[in-house]
């Protein structure tokens, strides 16, 4: 009985948190700057990463490349879809499926900007019955020669940064543009969060402590929009990773007969200046 | 004490670069492990470094090859046998020097 009550209590308490926090695909690596090429542990996770909320199936990953770019040379594509295994992503309360991916030094020998993209499949949102794929770019730099940091992967819908997304120092304003089929998209709504639980990649989770004391839930998921020419503005106050969704801005709005959002996810990552 | 003048000068060098060049030389080389070593270098604005010139060395600083990195800032060449030093050459100030030991897989 004391079970029972305390699932269905647990169930009650996810659903009303649903509107607090935001669902974020996260393509996570612990570093974004590589001064030699090294084998680097990635995770795919769809979950709530300001609150180590809910972790949904993502249903499947459909694309998984890096785009790679030194300087002006050519940019070339690296298919990475056959180094994803299938993990089970464990957060304090709740735990899913979820991917995790190797990619070998081999594969990021060259120096210069390593473009990550994930195309997950397609998330069905029971509360809403809506469809949610979120398209999600993570850059990571090798050698310290930038390449392709600030141009379009050519997506569906994405965002395109106008700040290195590796080169951050708590502070700095990170801007960007929402591109949908390689068009700016004004007036867009993109929720933030702060990744406020440390990613366990030996564990698979996040970590239960909570490294901020958020005093509401506004805060918890922050709301900005694009200007006239699908851009935006947000100053970094922490060091850490910060995640921008860009939401339905993609071309699809419909799947298998139900509504769907097609979001746009970047992950950035600030340091501190000491 | 030409050893210690010359990375003296070359870190003042760095350390004051011109207005008009105001990027730092990158340069990056690693063994392939079939006899062949693969270089490649560029500059921390991203500009090419397409046709920069490449000297090989041997430890006592004769030079065994003189190269060209290709229009993909790259070259490859045969591993010299003995100690060897590449050195990217952009000009004063832009020149890096990779010593043979570094260079691994």
């Amino acid at each position: 009985m004391k079970k029972t009550l305390a699932a269905l209590v647990g169930v009650g308490l996810l659903a009303f948190s649903g509107p607090a926090s935001a669902h974020f695909m996260m393509t996570y690596t612990p570093e974004t700057v590589l001064e030699k090429a090294k084998d680097i542990e990635m995770r795919i996770v769809f979950t709530h990463p300001a609150e180590a909320g809910h972790t949904m199936d993502m249903g499947g990953v459909k694309e998984f490349y890096a785009i790679h770019k030194r300087g002006d040379s050519e940019a070339k594509k690296i298919d990475l879809k056959g180094t994803l295994k299938e993990i089970t992503w464990k957060n304090p309360e709740s735990s899913n499926k979820a991917y995790a991916a190797q990619i070998a030094k081999k594969d990021i020998k060259s120096m210069g900007d390593y473009m990550f993209v994930m195309v997950p499949g397609y998330y069905l949102e029971k509360e809403e019955d809506t469809y949610m794929q979120q398209i999600t770019k993570l850059l990571v730099n090798v050698g310290g020669i930038p390449g392709n940091w600030n141009e379009p992967a050519g997506l569906p819908c994405e965002i395109v940064p106008m700040a290195k997304p590796y080169g951050l120092w708590t502070g700095n304003v990170f801007q960007g543009q929402v591109l949908s089929e390689g068009k700016p998209v004004a007036n867009a709504e993109i929720e933030v969060e702060y990744m406020s639980h440390k990613p366990d990649l030996k564990k698979n989770g996040l970590a239960k402590k909570c490294d901020i004391n958020y005093p509401n839930d506004v805060l918890v998921t922050q709301t900005i929009v694009t200007d006239e020419k699908g851009v935006f503005a947000f100053g970094l106050p922490r060091a850490g990773w910060w995640g921008f969704a860009a939401l339905g801005v993609g071309p699809e709005k419909q799947h298998e007969g139900k509504e769907m959002s097609q979001d746009a996810v970047i992950w950035v990552q600030a340091v501190d200046m000491k | 004490m030409n050893k210690v003048l010359c990375p003296l000068a070359l870190a003042a060098a760095l350390a004051l670069p011109s207005l008009s060049l105001a990027h730092s030389p990158i340069f990056d080389c690693s063994d392939n492990g079939d006899g062949t070593i693969s270089c490649e270098g560029g500059f921390s604005d991203g500009s090419s470094a397409s046709g920069v010139a490449i000297h090989v060395q041997d430890a006592s600083g004769k030079v065994l090859e003189e190269l060209k990195l290709d229009k993909n800032s790259e070259i490859t060449f045969k591993k010299p046998a003995g100690d060897y030093k590449v050195m990217f050459d952009a000009g004063a100030g832009h020149q890096v020097t990779k010593a043979g030991k570094d260079i691994v897989q």
